[in-house]
């Protein structure tokens, strides 16, 4: 059996580098690559893909090579979450240095304004400068909590990171662009990371649209957390739309256009939309907005047993598109709960707070969860079921069981 | 191993590399293939009846093959019998 597939395998090697027999797959499958990205991604000494190899083996779970989370316990307990710690969640190849070429030569077209313009990295780094921090986190950050198992990474706590970036306004870029024309509703920002694949941008392109409004907060950022901005982030440039779920904050970015109407590329028309089970379509809603959320991380399940007596009980709370204003904590699975402090710096309300409980447990078990509220909105008690398992923030999934001894 | 299996495996084989083009996009040692567009489908935990899911209705860039009707539901079932047959391996 193994002969007879080996021999197979080889004369199946030309396809990957061959003409005919892709053209003939192209009639059947209709949407082959004209050239095939090169795999960059054998593993790397660490159990790591190697375009992430830099990372923390062991701050992570490994998914896939394209969806890797970060443990409950390693998001970071001083507020920003480590490079070396954030997921990794890849719509496309992360594009590698020698696609990128020279950063400084970036380009990224401005359209949709008065004046349309293209500027490259090094042009933008003239017109502005700014930090902010903002949390990044995959629409399907709580998937894994879903009963009816939605297809994709299956996501616990761990595809959220508390991230500053360094950048240049958008604001500040429409200015210079002589303003937004009138008659537009998006701002919609796209990757060229589907580039070196070949495949047909209208499936494989990264184009977001989100309403206009969100120009005003949102950045051009070319460094995160104090590095030059990697590539397996969205380097060298990356749209940064705060309070907005991961996906609209377009990697590898190549085009901002002011538009009158949602792009039509699969990313936007029929993907990320959050839909009743068994229903999908363009007229369910998009995900944009991130819900008020927050979850402990530590003590956790993964941290193992904890001793009798006095525990603080850590964790991040997040507000959404709105400050968030308050968190309480339960050791007793919602029965009752106590008012947590925020701690550590604000940041700002598009970044989480730390919190913390001081409390003394004695032996036996319990289920901490927590619960925050941005003051217009709370985290529910149950997730709110969707086809693909978007935009979980039901407060009793996130919540961890812990042994005291 | 019986008839049957070798010859489900080179039909998996065949749809894996030729008719779905799943080589195009994915890495699978076991059938030569180093597709950079999606997961590599020997690091990715999976069962028969999550790749069938993942192959009938697609995510994302993926194609939806059953849906689309671009595979009959034996292919989807035979393609996914022999990717993680062989993933890994």
């Amino acid at each position: 059996m193994k002969k007879r597939i080996k021999k197979l395998n080889l004369s199946r090697r030309n396809f990957l580098t061959g003409t005919a027999t892709l053209a003939g797959v192209a009639a059947t499958a209709s949407f082959v690559p004209i050239t095939i990205a090169k795999a960059n991604h054998s593993e790397g000494k660490k159990g790591l893909p190697d375009f992430i190899s830099w990372k923390d083996r062991d701050a992570l779970i490994v998914h896939s090579d394209k969806g890797i989370e970060t443990h409950r316990s390693a998001i970071g307990e001083s507020l920003i979450t480590p490079n070396r710690n954030i997921y990794i969640r890849n719509n496309m190849p992360t594009m590698t240095d020698e696609q990128i070429g020279n950063r400084m030569d970036w380009k990224v077209s401005i359209e949709g304004v008065k004046n349309p313009k293209t500027f490259t990295l090094a042009q933008l780094q003239k017109l502005g400068h700014e930090t902010m921090a903002t949390i990044l986190q995959c629409s399907g950050n709580g998937r894994g909590f879903f009963k009816h198992k939605p297809r994709g990474s299956q996501w616990k706590t761990g595809a959220a990171a508390c991230v500053l970036w360094t950048g240049v306004p958008m604001k500040t870029v429409v200015e210079a662009c002589g303003g937004i024309n009138g008659d537009t509703v998006f701002m919609t920002s796209a990757g060229i990371d589907h580039q070196p694949t070949g495949l047909d941008p209208k499936k494989a392109m990264i184009e977001r649209s989100v309403p206009k409004k969100v120009f005003k907060d949102a950045m051009l950022a070319w460094e995160m957390n104090g590095v030059p901005l990697p590539n397996a982030h969205g380097g060298p440039l990356r749209m940064v739309t705060p309070g907005y779920f991961g996906i609209n904050n377009v990697k590898h970015l190549g085009k901002v256009a002011f538009t009158t109407k949602e792009s039509s590329v699969k990313y936007m028309k029929s993907s990320y939309r959050i839909s009743p089970i068994g229903k999908k379509g363009s007229q369910y809603p998009s995900c944009w907005e991130m819900p008020v959320k927050s979850w402990v991380t530590r003590p956790t399940d993964e941290t193992g047993t904890v001793k009798a007596g006095k525990v603080q009980i850590v964790g991040v709370a997040m507000g959404g598109t709105k400050k968030v204003r308050s968190v309480k904590v339960s050791v007793d699975g919602g029965k009752s709960w106590k008012k947590a402090k925020f701690i550590g710096p604000n940041l700002g309300k598009y970044a989480w707070r730390q919190f913390v409980l001081e409390t003394t447990l004695s032996a036996g078990t319990y289920n901490i969860a927590s619960l925050a509220s941005n003051g217009s909105d709370k985290q529910p008690e149950l997730r709110m079921e969707n086809r693909r398992g978007y935009a979980h923030n039901g407060w009793k999934d996130h919540s961890v069981n812990i042994t005291v001894v | 191993e019986s008839f049957s299996d070798e010859a489900m495996m080179k039909k998996g084989l065949e749809i894996f590399n030729e008719t779905a083009a799943c080589a195009a996009c994915h890495v699978l040692k076991a059938a030569g293939s180093e597709g950079n567009i999606g997961p590599n489908l020997d690091t990715v935990t999976m069962t028969v009846e999550s790749v069938k899911e993942m192959v009938t209705y697609g995510l994302g860039v993926m194609p939806a093959f059953g849906e689309g009707e671009i595979l009959t539901k034996e292919e989807i079932e035979i393609v996914s019998q022999y990717v993680v047959n062989v993933a890994n391996k």
